[in-house]
């Protein structure tokens, strides 16, 4: 290191001023944030429950029934469902369905005379009940227990029970619980989403990041296109933020260099998947090991004593600076001191990350992830899963279509992985140019 | 069959040989070698604790020292031995180089890729599916794992807390392959 590099480095803290005064572009556009695993799963269960038309006075009268009669219903969750519901408020095809077998309540029910009171002329409101789950109880035998009380004892309506498919889980927000309720049943939402993160953690966190994300990527396209330039890799790049000051800092940008030679040349042969280890993610969280071994030993430590003795090794990994952009970032001491892997930093990156490099950014505790690009045939972070009977394999390539995703949502799988993350995609406006179309889909991030 | 599985046997001793190799150096005791035509080309312990990178794991450093000598395509005709199943970020490492096989001692119950927590090596994917093997010294794979947390917590400055945590010789299920976090 020279004095005058030693001397930039200490001075400059790599902050969004920083990159602005490098003349990068923010691309326009707006955060998404991923549906986890689990989410995904919650939002496919369905299962059948059986409803049955009653004048609004004896709702409650034949819930109480229903309940005694089926004492199972306490062990299943239906607090997302409502129980009682005005024609009004059901899915056009229930109304449909529904109104066309409407019972005549008015006419010589004594019932329902007694309700009102006011003659048997006049129709009484309807309510439409969902009873129970049609696992728990045989339609023969709800129908014997429905028969047997009021409103159906001793009046000439028979009970008249409908099945109905229902969502199994609470829906995770209230876009989700309006759809349902257009499709299923009707459907209440609190605030809250045991599947995933809570929405107001996502919202905040998206407030916070999203008036910058957009110079961030916009930083990790360039990254990756300068290196792309050199012929050392595919056209993807990442950034590393520190986003718990007053102030964003970046800590590392680096672009891919699978087709770096350990000679630090470019390959002339391209064989296979290139160097797997050189991925951008990879690259950008060695680079922020560095500087954490770089304070922790000094400034002025030199360089070998922190690489492995085995001289040949730091090569492969590629986490030496490959362009000026990258010695930049590379060269800033602004790290906080005694800090662990990647705890509460922040990761942008051009397309959505491999599996392998869903995983490192687990591994190293990352905060929040943000991606440009979703990789349906490669990306580990996305939860939904290809349909691949619908779709289909394309035949010469033997590759699943990109429809759907793999289906690892590795960012919130916190009962198997230990660790979670919030993580977005990108969603352009279409302002700006899509620069990221030049990898193919097929290609690992 | 039964000379397969001396071989098998020898490989996974020279794995068990670098994860000694890691308990003595403070790392987490995951050890592994590569083996092409029977001999082996890399070899690999976890070093996440010297490096402050919690991404190299035995197999990344043992992968890093063979294609500092070879071309990737060499990875087609190697096997994997390593004493704890790979997590998932080194099971899709695996896969995408196109490992031909993978020959493990203890399951990884935390972070495994190969069957422990997913099933990276044969879900859907661009690249080959690979086989994986299970199983093979799986108790000394498991008993330099609990050396390891006993000698962490050694250092602990709580006694107390020292005194709960006794060398247990029993098998069960561990939380491993992580750099510790204190
Ligand atoms: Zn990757
Ligand atoms: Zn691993």
């Amino acid at each position: 290191m020279t004095t005058q590099q030693a001397q930039d480095s200490v001075v400059y803290s790599a902050s969004l001023a920083d990159v602005q005064e490098l003349g990068i572009l923010p691309k326009t556009g707006y955060l998404v944030p991923l549906k986890t695993k689990d989410e995904l799963l919650a939002s496919r269960e369905t299962f059948d429950v059986y409803v049955v038309e009653v004048p609004a006075a004896f709702a409650s009268a034949v819930l109480n029934v229903v309940r005694k009669a089926i004492p199972d219903l306490t062990t299943v969750n239906l607090q997302h469902l409502r129980r009682v519901v005005q024609l009004s408020f059901l899915p056009k095809q229930l109304q449909i369905q529904f109104s066309s077998a409407a019972q005549a309540w008015d006419r010589g029910s004594t019932t329902s005379q007694a309700v009102d009171g006011l003659g048997a002329t006049i129709q009484p409101e309807i309510r439409y009940l969902l009873v129970s789950p049609t696992s728990l109880i045989a339609l023969p035998n709800l129908l014997d227990v429905l028969a047997q009380n009021p409103p159906f004892l001793g009046s000439p309506v028979t009970p008249q029970v409908f099945t109905v498919p229902v969502p199994a889980l609470a829906p995770t927000s209230s876009e989700q619980a309006l759809q349902w309720s257009q499709e299923y049943w009707s459907i209440s939402y609190k605030n809250t989403n045991p599947y995933g993160p809570h929405p107001s953690l996502v919202a905040r966190n998206t407030a916070e990041i999203e008036p910058h994300a957009g110079t961030w990527l916009a930083l990790a396209e360039l990254a990756g296109e300068q290196i792309k330039e050199q012929g050392l890799g595919e056209n993807i790049g990442c950034v590393i933020v520190d986003g718990t000051g007053k102030e964003e800092k970046v800590i590392a940008a680096t672009g891919d260099t699978r087709w770096c030679s350990p000679d630090k040349i470019a390959s002339l042969h391209r064989d296979g998947p290139g160097n797997v280890m050189a991925h951008a993610v990879l690259r950008a969280i060695a680079m922020v090991a560095k500087k954490r071994l770089r304070i922790a030993n000094g400034p002025l430590e030199s360089e070998s004593t922190i690489v492995s003795s085995d001289s040949t090794v730091p090569h492969i990994f590629c986490d030496d600076p490959h362009t000026p952009l990258e010695h930049r970032f590379y060269l800033a001491d602004n790290l906080t001191p005694n800090g662990y892997l990647c705890l509460d930093l922040d990761i942008y990156v051009t397309h959505e990350p491999c599996v392998m490099c869903s995983m490192a950014i687990l591994h190293s505790r990352f905060r929040r992830c943000v991606f440009g690009r979703r990789m349906p045939l490669t990306g580990g972070l996305t939860a939904e899963i290809a349909r691949f009977q619908e779709s289909g394999i394309d035949e010469k390539k033997n590759l699943p279509q990109p429809s759907g995703g793999l289906g690892c949502g590795i960012f919130w799988r916190p009962s198997e992985l230990n660790w979670k993350f919030l993580a977005w995609e990108w969603e352009s406006d279409g302002g700006d140019e899509d620069r990221t179309g030049a990898v193919e889909d097929s290609i690992q991030a | 069959m039964n000379e397969q599985r001396g071989q098998h046997e020898r490989f996974m001793r020279e794995a068990i040989k670098m994860a000694e190799l890691a308990l003595a150096t403070d790392e987490t005791p995951v050890g592994c070698v590569f083996v092409k035509d029977g001999e082996i080309i890399g070899r690999g312990m976890n070093d996440t604790n010297r490096s402050l990178n919690g991404t190299r794991h035995a197999e990344f450093v043992a992968l890093a020292q063979i294609l500092a000598k070879h071309p990737v395509t060499i990875l087609k005709e190697t096997d994997l031995y390593v004493t704890v199943e790979p997590c998932v970020m080194c099971a899709s490492a695996l896969r995408q180089y196109g490992i031909r096989a993978v020959y493990f001692g203890c399951w990884n119950e935390r972070f495994g890729g190969t069957g422990g927590v997913l099933t990276i090596h044969e879900d859907p994917s661009v690249d080959k599916p690979y086989p994986v093997y299970g199983g093979i010294f799986r108790e000394e794979a498991i008993m330099l794992l609990r050396k390891f947390y006993v000698q962490e917590n050694g250092k602990a400055p709580d006694p107390k807390q020292k005194k709960t945590r006794e060398l247990k010789t029993d098998i069960i299920p561990l939380n491993i392959d992580t750099p510790k976090s204190y």
